[in-house]
This record gives structure tokens, C-alpha cells and sequence, in this order.
């Protein structure tokens, strides 16, 4: 049941771009990067309830990473340049998270929002190394002989760069280390008393979430190919929350279907973004009430009732 | 489980996915053009009021005349909020689901430039963006649209130190593509007259005041201030000066920012201020091209007052007009292209006889205006930027 609905599931990835029109190839590969996002979001909110909407911020200083690396170090292989986007933006994390440790829940939210608006300044003020407000442009990168100039290229990379989070995201979960951070998120108190060290796996979760996201934004900067801090605003870190709360928090398959969701939707509403909040309201407001558990929990329950599921 | 909702996405994909036409976005009956532009965020009144009521209102008017060759004309928007990104992933479906025929005055530097790279891979025309940079020239399926900083300057510092005689100038600028560009055009223009700028202070974009900055220029005690800013700052920048007494300078605002927004947040202090206005005054002027464009503006939109704004539209609907029409009945991407750059000597009732060329440049020719009572006062014919 569970391997066929893997394979099918891998089936359908693989032979996406064969069988879709070109746009949707690129869409595709947002949802993906939106999907690697969302995961370590989820790592951070869904699993030890620290609920950040600074992961714009995140995403921006990977892609910058990734993008300056790409302009300045033509010659560093593309994995490599993706991991150092994302271990820079790790390093941002940890930096973050020490001092959040000293905050819950609604000042939690206010210091990450911060965060992200100290992203885009310091973008704008580094104008000599991020070129501002004019934005940068990314050239086409390389992996080894192959140039990734289609979207069908860059989509490979997308999907199996997020298939192998994904599954780091699935082994970290049920470790030892997942169990611990669940645990923090049920009580805290109960957690310490059984031996959790709250303030190592709180910054552990900061850490791995702004890994994520940083290795997302190096994708990001590949797949759209220019960078501008107007790119990188407060809506985008509020579409990051949406996707978890609508996927299910707490899950992995359920940050993928959250930001496929959020994704498709903010691009059929690409004519008229002037009614996004009210419909995405509606949408969170919604989901909360009748989904509570998101998409992934509302599927678990629909599905027949059997021994061993996925 | 999980893969029966994917199956079923992927085949309402694909059984909606349009046909492919011979020439994308041309068909017996129609022709569809697009653009990505600012419906929200900082630029969405220019963005609604150059697409919406400037492009539409010129192809409502070709379409009730018959439209062009049998074809009616019809345009597709995305909004982008005037985030690069969402410029992108706009453009590529304009491109490859809408498939647009050519995309249509897309707005502001960064939107347009993350674009460019794509739309001249596939062969695309971006037809008269409403930018004032030169990143986007010497390509062959750009054709420009606002008059380049360059060019703007030339005229500007050709006014002011040759036929005016001015000595001592100083400017207050964006600091980004479109305040940079103007700066450098400044420098090499002066140079040619033995001067140079005296003072320079720049401007972050989104910042709203400006007092700092000019207190330093007033300092520097120059005969010109040049205003290359966005309409909030510049009309704080004039209202600082009136606080403070700081008379003794001519403020010049760039082509860009010589509109009525700007008049209408700067109010008394805009009064003898002067500039470089890119269009004819669309509420006063009795340009032939003009009232027709009011006329045309009350009979489709009589609640939508005439701007310098819907008049930019209305001027790019009406040359992407002309260019199909030459272009005959069998139009493709490349005889557009060839068409617009036959153009010669075209009356438009607008501008000045236009005449585009290799140079893919639509607009060359600004003239001078003052401020006197709240209106733009011309004090010069066409000047000469070539």
C-alpha cells in the first residue's frame, strides 16, 4: 500500500515534465522549493510550537549566499555552492535562536518578524556586495558538464535536492532528536524532567529550519534567476505560515500538499493579488476551524481504516 | 491514495492546456498581447492606470473600428506587485500558457530587467516598458518605451548650461538603477561643458524624508537642484526647502518624476519649480492626439480622470497598433519587429513626429515646463536629444 503509493508517487515527478505543459514545469519546482520551506518550518513551529515569521528572511540570505557564491566562485560545484548556502544561513539560525530561547509565543512571532525586515535593510545597505535595489541577476549554473538551462533541468535538481531533505526531514522526525522535540512541544516542563536539554534542542530546531531554508533559497535564486529584496517581504513569511497551517502541522507530507496548495493558489490569483489577503484569510480561518490538523490529518482520517498506513 | 488526487491534477493539466498556434498569440479572430505589472504594492495606481485605462482604452477604440486586419485586440495582466520574482513567474505564463504574442509595458527596472534574459531567449517582444534605465537597450526584441536617463539628460544639461548658463549643480537622487543612471548621464553631460555636479545626496528607496539630505545640499549653496526621486520624497525635498528658506536654487525634477502626482503632494511648494515633462499636459493640452485621447477617455472611462499615466498606455497601445497594421495580415514576432522599425516620420498628435530605427527607441523628446499655479507651463518647444 505504502511502496505503491511511493512509487506512484515517484512516477508521477519523474515523468512531470513530459507530460505537462512548460509552465507548470517551473510552477512544479516553486512548489518544490515552497515544500523544502515549509518542511523546516514545520521542524521549527510544528514540531517545538516556536512559531517564526521571519523565514522570508531566511530564504533571502540563502539565495544571496548561493547567488554571490555562483557570481564570485564560478568554478565551486553546485552542491557545494547549495550546502554552503544553506550552512550560512544555519549560522544565521543559530544566531537567531540563542536569544529566542528568552521568548514565547506571540514575542517570538515579533522578534522573527523583525528579523526579516533586518534581512531586506541589510540587503539594501550592502548595496556594493548585493547590488540593492536594482537586484542581481543570476547566471545559469552548471552541474559538472551539464549547463541548467531549461526549467526541466532546473526542476530535476529541485526535486531531488527536496526528495533528499525530505528524507533527512523523515529520519531526523523519528530519532531520538524528533522525539525530544515533540516532546519539548507537549510540555516543556514534562520534557526537561525526563532528561530533554530544552535550550540545545530549541536552537537545534532554529538551526535545522534555517538550513532548510537557506538550502531552498539557493534553489530559489537557480530557478528564478534574479534576486531583489522586494522579493523577499513580510507576505512571503505569512505564505510560509499558511502552508504548514493548512498542510498539517507537524508533518512532512503535509507541508508538501501545503505548499502545493499555497502555490497554486497565489498563482491563480496572479490578476488580482489585491483580494490575496482576504482570500488567504478565509483559507487560514477555515482551515483552523473544520481542518485543524491541515490537509495530511484530514486525509489520514478519510482514509479506510487499516492495520499498517502511511 | 495519495496518488489518485495527483493522477487527477495531472490530467486536468493536461486536458486544459491551450493548443499551440502557428504564431503564438495570433489567431484568425484575434490577436493577445500581455504584461506583468504593479496592480498592488508601491506602483499599482501607474500600473492600473498605463494598462487598464491606457493600453485598453487605445485597443477598446481600434477594436470598435474593426479591430486590427479582422483581428481584435485583446490584453492579459498579472500582477506582480513590483516583485522581480513574481515578474518572472508572471511572464513565463504569459508566455507559455497565455501564449502572448508579445508582452506590453511592463513597469519599473527591477520587474523588467529580471524578465529581459527570458523574453529575448524566446524571441518574445517586450514592447515599450515603462523604465527609464538603458540596461534594457541594444536588444533586438526591446523596443523602449519612457525616454532614457541619457537622453533625458542631455536635453536637461543642454537647457540649463547652454541655453540657460548655469554654473553651480547639485542633485538629490534614488539610490538605485534609476537615480544612478541619471547621475552618470549628469557627469559625462556637465564634463562637456567644463563642470561637474558639486553635490551629490542620495536617497534610499522607501524613504520619505529627506530633510538631512537637503540641508547638506543647501550648504553647498548650488544655483540648480536636480530631483531625481520617486513623487513622496520629492515633494518633501520641496517642502523642506520652503521651511527652511532655501530659495536661491532652481529645483529640477527628471522626466520621470514630472507628473501630477508629484504637483498635487508638493502642493504651494512646487511653485516655480521646474523639469522635463515627457508628455504634453493630458488635461490642458490642445495637441490634436490629446483630445482625442480625453475624448476617448470620457466615452469608455468617464469616471477615470486623464493622467500622464493612461496617456503612456494609450501611446504604446497605439504604436503596437501601428506596427501590426504594417505588419499586414500575416503577423509574426519578427515582421512586428521589422514594422516598428520602418517606422518613419509617424504623426501620433501626441509627441513629435516618431521615428524609431535601429535605435529601437520610441521616445527621444521632452520640453521644459515650470510650475506656476498648479499646473505644468511649457516654456519650450521640443528639445533636441540626439
Amino acid at each position: 500500500m505504502r511502496a505503491a503509493a511511493l512509487a506512484g508517487g515517484a512516477v508521477v515527478v519523474l515523468g512531470w515534465p513530459w507530460a505537462v505543459p512548460r509552465y507548470f514545469v517551473f510552477l512544479a519546482s516553486l512548489i518544490a522549493i515552497n515544500a523544502i520551506v515549509a518542511i523546516g518550518l514545520n521542524l521549527l513551529t510544528g514540531y517545538t510550537n516556536q512559531l517564526s515569521f521571519g523565514h522570508a528572511g531566511f530564504l533571502a540570505i540563502g539565495a544571496y549566499a548561493a547567488a554571490l557564491l555562483t557570481i564570485q566562485a564560478p568554478l565551486v560545484p553546485l552542491p557545494l555552492t547549495l550546502l554552503a548556502a544553506g550552512l550560512v544561513t544555519a549560522a544565521v539560525g543559530l544566531a537567531l535562536g540563542v536569544p529566542c530561547l528568552r521568548l514565547e509565543g506571540l514575542y517570538l512571532a515579533m522578534a522573527t518578524l523583525a528579523f526579516g525586515f533586518v534581512v531586506v535593510e541589510a540587503i539594501l545597505n550592502l548595496d556594493w556586495l548585493t547590488r540593492g535595489n536594482d537586484g542581481l541577476r543570476v547566471p545559469a549554473a552548471r552541474l559538472g558538464p551539464w549547463p541548467l538551462a531549461t526549467d526541466t533541468s532546473r526542476y530535476y535538481l529541485v526535486v531531488t535536492v527536496a526528495a533528499l531533505l525530505i528524507v533527512a526531514a523523515r529520519n531526523i522526525t523519528s530519532s531520538r532528536t524528533g522525539r525530544a522535540l515533540l516532546a519539548l512541544r507537549e510540555s516543556e516542563i514534562a520534557a526537561q524532567a525526563s532528561g530533554v536539554n530544552l535550550a540545545a534542542y530549541k536552537t537545534l530546531a532554529f538551526v535545522v529550519s534555517a538550513f532548510y531554508t537557506g538550502v531552498a533559497g539557493g534553489l530559489f535564486a537557480l530557478v528564478v534567476g534574479f534576486l531583489s529584496p522586494d522579493s523577499f517581504d513580510v507576505f512571503l513569511s505569512v505564505d510560509f505560515v499558511a502552508m504548514i497551517i493548512v498542510g498539517g502541522l507537524g508533518s512532512i507530507l503535509g507541508s508538501v500538499m501545503g505548499a502545493a496548495v499555497i502555490t497554486t493558489l497565489n498563482d491563480s490569483l496572479a490578476g488580482f493579488q489585491s483580494y490575496r489577503p482576504l482570500i488567504f484569510g478565509a483559507i487560514l480561518v477555515a482551515s483552523m476551524l473544520f481542518m485543524p490538523g491541515g490537509i495530511a490529518s484530514a486525509l489520514h482520517r478519510a482514509q479506510p481504516r487499516q492495520g499498517d498506513r502511511a | 491514495m495519495i496518488v489518485r488526487p495527483f493522477l487527477l491534477l495531472l490530467l486536468a493539466v493536461v486536458l486544459a492546456a491551450p493548443r499551440v498556434a502557428a504564431e503564438p498569440g495570433v489567431t484568425d479572430t484575434e490577436i493577445v498581447v500581455g504584461g506583468s505589472n504593479s496592480f498592488s504594492g508601491p506602483l499599482a495606481y501607474t500600473g492600473e492606470q498605463i494598462t487598464k485605462f491606457g493600453v485598453d482604452l487605445y485597443f477598446k477604440v481600434v477594436n470598435d473600428a474593426g479591430g486590427i486586419h479582422g483581428r481584435k485586440v485583446r490584453a492579459v495582466y498579472y500582477d506582480d506587485g513590483y516583485r522581480p520574482q513574481d515578474a518572472v513567474a508572471n511572464t513565463k505564463k504569459l508566455v507559455e500558457q497565455d501564449n502572448v504574442f508579445a508582452i506590453i509595458i511592463p513597469q519599473g527596472s527591477p520587474p523588467v530587467v529580471a524578465t529581459l534574459e527570458y523574453l529575448e531567449q524566446q524571441k518574445v517582444p517586450m514592447l515599450f516598458p515603462y523604465q527609464s534605465s538603458p540596461v534594457t537597450r541594444g536588444r533586438r526584441y526591446v523596443f523602449q518605451g519612457m525616454t532614457l536617463s541619457d537622453r533625458s539628460s542631455r536635453m536637461m544639461i543642454d537647457y540649463l548650461a547652454g541655453t540657460r548658463k548655469f554654473k553651480k549643480f547639485a542633485a538629490l537622487y534614488q539610490d538605485d538603477e534609476y537615480g544612478k543612471s541619471f547621475l552618470a548621464a549628469f557627469e559625462k553631460d556637465l564634463a562637456r561643458y567644463g563642470l561637474k555636479l558639486t553635490a551629490t545626496e542620495s536617497v534610499k528607496r522607501g524613504v520619505t524624508d529627506v530633510s538631512a539630505q537637503i540641508a547638506k545640499l543647501h550648504a553647498a549653496r548650488p544655483e540648480v537642484t536636480f530631483l531625481v526621486l520617486v513623487p513622496g520624497p520629492a515633494a518633501h525635498a520641496l517642502r523642506e526647502r520652503q521651511r527652511i528658506g532655501w530659495t536661491d536654487t532652481l529645483m529640477v525634477s527628471t522626466g520621470p518624476l514630472t507628473d501630477e502626482k508629484y504637483l498635487a503632494l508638493a502642493t504651494d511648494a512646487a511653485n516655480g519649480v521646474e523639469g522635463l515633462s515627457l508628455w504634453p499636459d493630458p488635461m490642458t493640452s490642445d495637441l490634436k492626439g490629446v483630445q482625442l485621447y480625453r475624448a476617448y477617455m470620457l466615452k469608455y472611462f468617464p469616471k477615470n480622470e486623464p493622467n500622464r499615466y493612461s496617456l503612456a498606455g494609450y501611446f504604446a497601445g497605439m504604436l503596437f497598433t501601428e506596427a501590426a497594421m504594417r505588419a499586414g495580415r500575416n503577423l509574426t514576432r519578427d515582421s512586428l519587429v521589422t514594422a516598428l522599425e520602418s517606422i518613419k516620420g509617424f504623426e501620433t498628435g501626441i509627441l513629435p513626429p516618431l521615428t524609431i530605427g535601429p535605435d529601437h527607441e520610441t521616445q527621444k523628446q521632452g520640453f521644459w515646463v515650470r510650475v506656476e499655479k498648479g499646473r505644468f507651463t511649457p516654456l519650450t518647444d521640443w528639445l533636441k536629444s540626439e
